[in-house]
């Protein structure tokens, strides 16, 4: 059986528009991330994975468990995405730095959501 | 109740931007959760580093969750599939929880099941076509 993939994420939040706007700006700075499904839901695409924002009222406003489901977001130049996280003025739980293999870092969405965004080294 | 996948057409996606490459589970138990994943979707890879599609699903042990989730409307990972049957049926013998039955919409076959964490995790085969919501569909694997 050929492996399913895994074609999108939904993210179940108490302030869609909040949250869309936070990922347009984090990492769309052009726009138009996000098409307008209804006034609460909105999708996107980040590589292969499409990224659903749904309004919901039975969510409270902060992930009570925000390790429980992390998305690594691969960035081309990742300080460049982190001086913009940092002018969009973010919250990190772990600022970007060099490891073994490339940059890492976590940062806390408006949700209390964990993310990280990595550069992989090249070759 | 989960919302459905918008049918509406998308065409917005970043084609030099940020791309998600792995999902990061936090387990109690990665293995079992590793194992479930295998068994209910075929997914495959080392240990517990399971491949979906273009996506790397990689399940963590971590002290800071709860041994089942506790808002799991949070965050519900949609797995496309060519043959929903087949995968329902290995559910079924699985004796997997479901939150949705398999239920036919406009734009595919679609359930809803609980992972041993109590992820909620989405199974769709598409009517037809990719998905318009998903950057990657069945498309390429028919």
């Amino acid at each position: 059986m050929a492996t399913p993939p895994l074609g999108s994420i939904l993210l179940g939040t108490s302030n869609p528009v909040r949250l869309r706007d936070w990922y347009t700006a984090a990492f769309a700075p052009d726009g138009a991330a996000f098409s307008e499904v209804s006034p609460t839901m909105f999708a996107g695409n980040f590589g292969d994975v499409g990224v659903l924002i749904d309004g919901r009222t039975d969510v409270g406003d902060k992930n009570p468990e925000p390790g429980r489901v992390i998305l690594n977001f691969h960035v081309e130049d990742a300080r460049a995405t982190a001086d913009r996280l940092n002018r969009i003025g973010v919250t990190w739980l772990g600022e970007l730095e060099q490891r073994e293999g490339g940059l890492f870092g976590t940062l806390i969405d408006p949700d209390g959501n964990y993310i990280q965004i990595i550069q992989f080294e090249k070759g | 109740m989960i919302a459905d996948p918008p049918a509406l057409s998308m065409s917005a996606s970043l084609e030099h931007g940020a791309h998600i490459r792995t999902v990061v589970l936090g387990s109690r138990a990665p293995r079992r959760a590793a194992a479930w994943y295998r068994r209910a979707l075929g997914l495959s890879g080392p240990d517990e580093v399971l491949r979906a599609g273009d996506v790397e699903l990689r399940i963590t042990s971590r002290a800071d969750v709860e041994p089942t989730a506790v808002e799991p409307i949070r965050t519900v990972l949609n797995f496309v599939v060519d043959d929903i049957l087949e995968i329902e049926a290995r559910l079924v013998a699985m004796e997997a929880i479901w939150v949705r039955e398999l239920e036919s919409t406009p734009w595919g076959i679609i359930g809803t099941v609980v992972d041993p964490d109590g992820n909620l995790v989405q199974i769709i085969e598409p009517a037809r076509g990719t998905l318009p919501w998903s950057a990657k569909g069945r498309e390429e694997r028919s």
